[in-house]
């Protein structure tokens, strides 16, 4: 189903008696498919962009690129630089902006800038009963009671069809530049980012390249600060990393977009899974790992992994604050191990409850493949 | 009358807690009203936990007898937020002020939630860490929390939106869930962390809070400088914000406003005209290049008497004034009660939204200063009224009224920063059309007998 306006899509939803698989641009999904495909691409009209207001309404399946160099031409970006994972899950299509933020899929500039559902300043959305709904607006804050925004963003499309957002916007960088520093084993990267995290110099990301040894640390601004904040975190940093390298504007923002899009580990076999820790956590889940290929950004506090297809990777993480989703794997996988990690007894009781108001005939719920 | 039921949970809570369930009278007066106008109520007792097992314990009884419960923090919400309006027990969390780790590496805190934001800042002075989420009074982070505040900095640093990384939260029943974690991004459910912040206690008491920090700056100067008029100083802002320049704070306060800081304290003695004050943080190279960059923008809004701090004591003195603002302008028209608003424009409407908010004061004869951190399109009347006198009283509501209505008519929001309340609620329909119903079913989902703050935000 392809509706093309809201109240079509809304009718949609009020007529559904079973469940429904919520697409984008199709680049990811949560868990195995499941029922019938309902389309947010008809919905792509970007009806107010004021670059004064540093604000841009547009609906769930505008392409993100679209919104991306509308804003370009004007000198803004998205301050959470939203990932493109269609690359790495194997499957074609272009992100949507519904589904970046029904995923809360935020680039390396999260560290700094915040996620996707921190850019988000109003949604409105579908329930399960077919009811339009919006929360929020075009305001930088906004406390009139509980912030459906941020339930909805990052729901992965459980509680609502988010047919429209408004985002907020920023000046763009004016330009950028990166540190190498080479050489480096998982402790002293993730020493390196935390000391570079910690300074003064603003800087915007922080990844760590294992194979490579490589720390890759980013500062933006305007030109003459990005060269000062660049040669004295250079400095500062040279006291204790021997092995270090400057690249420039172009270099930098390929490098970001490579790791952003989690290019390292394209081409690689097995089940791609993603891991949230605090950074200081991230030697910890290095070990686990136990020589699975990886990558690591925001300063550590993310990690991304390719396991043997159909491996568990959760009981070696176990007493490790945060938690491990599945994105890539068989659907055989998905129902044995879930997408996301159960939740505990009393959490998953009170999310039911919350479900339950949004979608009272569990249409969005995630379902298990036959 | 203490109904029988509240009669019973008190025995079994003075079983529990001893002398720290207090019916005094002067106690109950203090949890019975807030800064504001709102009408005072009492609460039929006020109970001081020490620790979260505490806090659960309370609620289950409180659960077990339906007897209504609010969360009280130190007071200083301003739209009736605290007010036992349906009486019962406030649970008050000045007893609960550990700050029970600071992560250095990991850039967070952990702290029960009576601690204040100056409290915290304190304890972080000697990390090079700080908080950053100031509002004007000197709140607790469990209050900073449940009504979503912000403050001076939140143009560069975010409200308590994006400051709460986790929190531990009991249930009305007496549940005790963590939200998130202290792994960046947290979530694997929904966000219920978010659902928390700026449920102004009508969903559950927050007992703990993971707060996110940031490395204090190389170089920090602040400034004031004045402006013909009200239209220049916004239109300075404006521009500031949208070339890019990292505004750490810039606020707005208007000629009348102005007035009541140099009586509240003479010793600031800044001329009465439209003012900003600002905050520029980041290296020493960058801070220049932003000043530089600013005073090229001010310039052409006729800007002139820049006043500079750059030593800390002196920053904090200017803040410091800023913080006092509620106060300086009750000091216009001593013994006078201040009616508040909070309208929150994109800020490409801002000059138009405060020039007809200026038109709207002059016809309404009242005096109402202009003061707000305009960088995030967030500003406040301060509505001086008698409180003896009805009709005045009358007025500045029909004048806050006016201003909500022409904040919803600019695409804004009737609340930027100080939440719903009492006070607020009779504009959540007109601004959340069907959405509000919504929130009244996610309030039944998780508090089915309507004992958590009742009558807050939602019916
Ligand atoms: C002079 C002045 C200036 C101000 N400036 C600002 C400003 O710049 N920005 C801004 O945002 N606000 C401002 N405020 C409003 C006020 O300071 C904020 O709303 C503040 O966050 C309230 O904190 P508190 O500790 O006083 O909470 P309280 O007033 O005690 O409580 C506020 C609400 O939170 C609930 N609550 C308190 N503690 C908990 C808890 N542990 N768990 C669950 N719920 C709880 C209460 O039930 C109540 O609904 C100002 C107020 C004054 C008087």
């Amino acid at each position: 189903m392809h509706p093309t306006t809201e109240a079509e899509l809304a009718q949609i939803i009020q007529d559904a008696r079973a469940p429904l698989q919520i697409t984008g641009g199709d680049t990811h999904r949560f868990g195995p498919a499941h029922g019938a495909a309902l389309s947010t691409g008809g919905l792509d009209q970007i009806s107010i962009y004021e670059p004064g207001a540093l604000t841009l309404v547009a609906g769930a399946g505008t392409p993100l690129a679209q919104i991306e160099q509308m804003i370009a031409a004007e000198g803004q970006c998205l301050a959470f630089e939203p990932a493109h994972w269609g690359g790495i899950l194997g499957r074609s299509g272009a992100p949507t902006l519904g589904g970046i933020i029904a995923g809360n899929i935020s680039g390396p500039r999260r560290v700094i800038a915040g996620a996707a559902r921190d850019c988000a300043l109003g949604v409105r959305f579908v329930d399960g009963t077919g009811r339009i709904l919006k929360n929020g607006g075009r305001v930088m804050k906004n406390v009139t009671g509980y912030d459906l925004v941020k339930l909805l963003a990052g729901s992965r499309g459980q509680l609502g069809v988010i047919t429209e957002v408004a985002l907020k916007l920023l000046p763009r960088p004016e330009t950028t530049a990166s540190l190498i520093l080479r050489g480096l084993d998982v402790g002293q990267a993730i020493a390196a980012m935390s000391a570079a995290l910690g300074t003064a110099f603003e800087v915007s990301a922080a990844a760590y390249l294992p194979d490579a040894g490589e720390v890759a640390l980013r500062v933006e601004g305007f030109e003459a600060s990005v060269v000062y904040r660049a040669q004295e975190l250079r400095d500062l940093l040279g006291k204790t990393y021997a092995d270090i390298d400057l690249i420039d504007d172009t270099a930098s923002q390929d490098l970001w977009r490579g790791i952003r899009d989690v290019r390292p580990l394209m081409g690689l076999d097995g089940d791609l899974w993603r891991i949230s820790v605090k950074p200081s956590d991230g030697i910890a889940v290095a070990a686990a790992l136990k020589g699975a290929p990886y990558l690591m950004d925001w300063g550590g506090g993310l990690i991304w992994a390719v396991l043997p297809a159909g491996h568990d990777l959760r009981p070696a993480l176990n007493g490790i604050d945060g938690h491990a989703s599945l994105l890539r794997a068989d659907d055989a996988t998905f129902n044995a191990l879930g997408a996301l990690p159960p939740q505990n007894a009393v959490l998953a009781e009170l999310t039911r409850g919350i479900a339950q108001k949004f979608d009272p005939k569990g249409l969005f719920q995630p379902q298990k493949a036959a | 009358m203490i109904p029988d039921q509240t009669r019973l949970a008190m025995t079994a809570l003075t079983d529990l807690l001893g002398d720290r369930l207090s019916t005094g009278p002067s106690v109950l007066a203090i949890h019975g009203r807030d800064e504001a106008y709102s009408t005072p109520a009492l609460p039929d007792a006020v109970a001081f936990p020490q620790d979260t097992a505490e806090v659960s314990a309370i609620m289950k009884i409180c659960h077990q007898y339906n007897v209504p419960v609010v969360p009280f923090g130190i007071g200083t919400s301003l739209e009736g937020h605290v007010i036992p309006t349906h009486g019962g027990i406030s649970i008050d969390t000045s007893r609960m002020t550990q700050i029970l780790a600071i992560h250095e590496s990991d850039l967070d805190a952990v702290v029960q939630p009576g601690v204040t934001r100056v409290a915290l800042n304190t304890a972080l002075r000697a990390t090079g860490l700080m908080f950053t989420v100031d509002p004007g009074a000197d709140a607790t982070l469990g209050g900073m929390a449940a009504t979503r505040a912000s403050g001076t900095n939140t143009v560069r640093y975010g409200t308590m939106r994006d400051n709460v990384l986790a929190l531990e939260v009991v249930l009305p029943d007496g549940t005790i869930i963590e939200t998130g974690s202290r792994a960046r991004k947290s979530s694997a459910g929904y966000d219920l962390t978010h659902l928390f912040v700026g449920s102004e206690g009508t969903l559950g008491i927050i007992t703990k809070l993971t707060l996110r920090l940031f490395g204090q700056p190389e170089a920090i100067s602040a400034a004031t400088c004045a402006f013909p008029t009200v239209d220049d100083a916004v239109n300075t802002v404006i521009l500031a914000i949208q070339s890019g320049i990292p505004m750490a704070r810039i606020e707005l306060l208007d000629d009348v406003q102005m007035k009541g800081m140099n009586l509240f304290n003479p010793d600031l003695n800044l001329p009465e005209t439209p003012h900003l004050f600002l905050e520029f943080h980041g290296t020493s190279a960058g801070v220049k290049e932003q000043v530089d960059m600013f005073k090229s923008i001010a310039t052409d809004f006729g800007v002139s008497d820049f006043q500079w701090a750059s030593a800390a004591e002196d920053r904090n003195r200017l803040w410091q004034a800023r913080h006092n603002a509620y106060y300086a302008a009750k000091a216009l028209r001593p013994g006078c009660d201040g009616l508040v608003t909070d309208c929150c424009v994109p800020i490409s409407a801002l000059a138009e939204c405060i020039a007809q908010t200026k038109d709207r004061i002059a016809a309404s004869g009242l005096i109402a200063p202009i003061l707000g951190h305009v960088g995030d399109g967030n500003f406040h009347l301060v509505v001086l009224v008698d409180p003896n006198a009805p009709d005045e009283i009358a007025r500045a509501k029909a004048l806050a009224a006016d201003i909500n209505h022409l904040a919803l008519s600019f695409g804004g929001t009737i609340s930027g920063e100080h939440g719903v309340g009492i006070g607020k609620k009779p504009y959540m329909a007109k601004e959340h059309g069907a959405a509000y119903a919504l929130m009244s079913a996610l309030k039944r989902a998780v508090d089915p007998k309507n004992i958590m703050n009742p009558g807050k935000i939602v019916d």
